[in-house]
């Protein structure tokens, strides 16, 4: 017993692992089985209804509503957060004056919660005495204050560039890793070979960053597409649902309507839309701890490969 | 191209992007400073007639500030302790030892750490419900432990590889026994990763708003977040100046930490340690 003890450290293993289970894994099958129920709006059962519930939810146009927000919600975030942060993250890793505090500001976002950002912006966006208006009105860009969250597609259009600001700290982070792991030679031998800085970044940091550039994209698809803090805090939902996206919905739904079988419904489609891509992400995770492994089989080959041709040099020496 | 031109183009490709992150420091502090009635002036400005200090005194007696500050510490480091505690062994053994069902435990723990409180919030609610700790700061506790806990592993994990095998080894030839030799060796030489992957679960679990707004019910009990959410919520008339008096209380201490630890974060990254 004792040495199947050291052998197999389940005992180190499995408090974390029945924590997780119940946290996580039991509101999982809760809520599948919540969602085949008929649920009174006090939360009583009242027995099995099949696929009643899922019926109910694709006949719902505020569902498909806020199913296409949603997609442009994270498409329009992830793509804004991307094309942001990789020329933030080039220009973060080369040195110049002031880098170190370039880096702080960059990352600031990320050091503040979504809430107070949210709340901080809600008020700074304040359609008659927010500080967005004072600012453009010193400006003389506009004569007028905007009521930038008054309107449904305004609103939206702000909060996804809200959503895009409190993404760029993260995403920029792992550009700088994989900018960092970049082979300084190859940019020496293309300066030798006449190429210019556009060049070397066509030919050569996109194509070596495409692995990192993926990691990033799925992160954030995951992190972005039921992120609810931003729009529930600065519209929550609203003007008339018009910036509701899955989770706003759903929360509304399970937590204001009571329509608990309902809202057990799309968690459920959610869960499997995040597993989809946690899936993806622990795939890329696996075959790159295995190009790890593989890169030191080379490593090593390489180094016999030059003890040899070191050993050949000194008997041609020799003869 | 010299440095000093370069720097110089650099900062005029940064400034819309920092004065785009800078704007809502400067709302929160022009704010949290400026009297009453001149909080709705037109045209609307940056610039107040004096500072008053008073405005921090007033939210702090008038909205439960010191209430649910100290919810926030309770619930950041009952949730921070218990992960920890559940954390380490785990990461000890992934780091240490192979054993049976090790990639499989490995992918369990990326798949729950990309789980988001908000797709299985009706599902814990109800769990909290069975429980009995609806409106009761411990439903929190259990919650971020087990949320985060994926990450903590991960971090630990990563920093544990780093520390050599040989000085437990050597305490092993000494006559050491496996578990004296890890709380006397390698317990002490892993202490700077675990505060710093202390600090993360902290500042997570100080931040987090979906799991607190639908777990606490009564007012007495908010967090932070929730009880500046609550202030802004569904109210016809805002008093702002305490909002932004509270959001500079809440979160500046807890930014400069974080942006003096960000670095181990990127370190700690290597493989999926996110967020």
């Amino acid at each position: 017993m004792k040495a199947l003890l050291r052998s197999t450290p389940l005992y180190m293993i499995l408090p974390s692992l029945a924590l997780a289970l119940l946290i996580i894994g039991y509101p999982i099958v809760d809520l599948a089985w919540t969602s085949m129920q008929e649920v009174s709006r006090f939360g009583q059962m009242r027995g099995f209804n099949g696929i009643e519930n899922y019926a109910d939810v694709f006949n719902d146009p505020l569902f498909y509503g806020s199913l296409w927000r949603t997609v442009i919600w994270t498409v329009a975030v992830v793509a804004g957060t991307l094309i942001v942060s990789l020329p933030i993250a080039i220009i973060l890793n080369d040195d110049f004056y002031g880098r170190g505090l370039a880096r702080v500001i960059v990352m600031l976002p990320w050091a503040i919660s979504l809430t107070m950002t949210a709340v901080v912006w809600r008020w700074g966006l304040n359609g008659r005495a927010g500080l967005l208006n004072a600012t453009l009105m010193d400006l003389h860009i506009i004569a007028e204050p905007i009521e930038w969250l008054a309107t449904a597609p305004l609103a939206f259009t702000v909060e996804i560039l809200v959503g895009i600001l409190v993404s760029i700290p993260f995403t920029t982070t792992i550009f700088l890793g994989g900018l960092s792991s970049l082979p300084q030679d190859a940019y020496e031998a293309s300066t030798v070979d006449g190429a210019t800085g556009w060049d070397q970044f066509r030919f050569i940091t996109l194509p070596l960053m495409k692995p990192f550039i993926n990691i990033a994209v799925v992160l954030n698809v995951i992190y972005v597409f039921n992120s609810l803090p931003i729009i529930w805090v600065m519209t929550e939902g609203g003007p008339a649902n018009g910036t509701d996206i899955l989770v706003t919905y759903l929360y509304k739904l399970a937590f204001r309507f009571g329509a608990i079988g309902k809202a057990a419904a799309i968690s459920l489609i959610m869960f499997f839309v995040l597993f989809v891509f946690t899936t993806i992400y622990v795939l890329m995770v696996m075959r790159a701890e295995q190009g790890e492994q593989e890169d030191k089989a080379l490593e090593e080959e390489d180094e016999v490969e030059t003890t040899l041709s070191h050993v050949t040099a000194i008997l041609e020496r020799a003869r | 191209m010299n440095k000093l031109k370069k720097s110089i183009i650099y900062w005029v490709l940064l400034s819309p992007l920092a004065v785009v992150i800078l704007f809502p420091f400067g709302v929160m502090f022009v704010t949290a400073f400026r009297p009453r009635d001149e909080l709705f002036v037109y045209p609307p400005t940056w610039t107040f007639s004096r500072f008053v200090w008073g405005n921090f005194v007033e939210m702090w007696s008038k909205t439960n500030f010191g209430g649910a500050l100290v919810n926030s510490l309770y619930v950041s480091v009952a949730a921070t302790v218990i992960a920890l505690v559940f954390s380490i062994p785990a990461a000890y053994a992934l780091s240490r030892h192979r054993f049976a069902g090790k990639g499989l435990y490995r992918q369990f723990l990326l798949v729950t750490q990309m789980m988001s409180p908000i797709v299985l919030v009706l599902g814990l609610f109800r769990l909290m419900v069975q429980m009995g700790l609806v409106n009761n700061l411990n439903s929190l506790v259990i919650t971020y432990a087990a949320f985060y806990m994926a990450f903590t592993i991960w971090m630990l994990q990563s920093y544990f590889n780093t520390i050599p095998k040989d000085l437990e080894e050597a305490a092993w030839i000494d006559g050491a026994t496996h578990f004296t030799s890890l709380v006397k060796v390698f317990l002490p030489l892993a202490v700077p990763a675990m505060v710093v992957t202390a600090i993360f679960t902290f500042i997570n679990s100080w931040n987090e708003f979906v799991l607190a707004l639908t777990m606490i019910r009564s007012s007495d009990q908010y967090t932070l977040p929730v009880q500046i959410y609550s202030q802004v919520a569904g109210r016809y008339q805002v008093e702002w100046h305490h909002v932004m008096a509270a959001t500079v209380l809440a979160t500046v201490p807890v930014a400069i930490v974080f942006s003096w630890l960000q670095r181990y974060l990127i370190r700690g990254m290597a493989l999926g340690a996110v967020k």
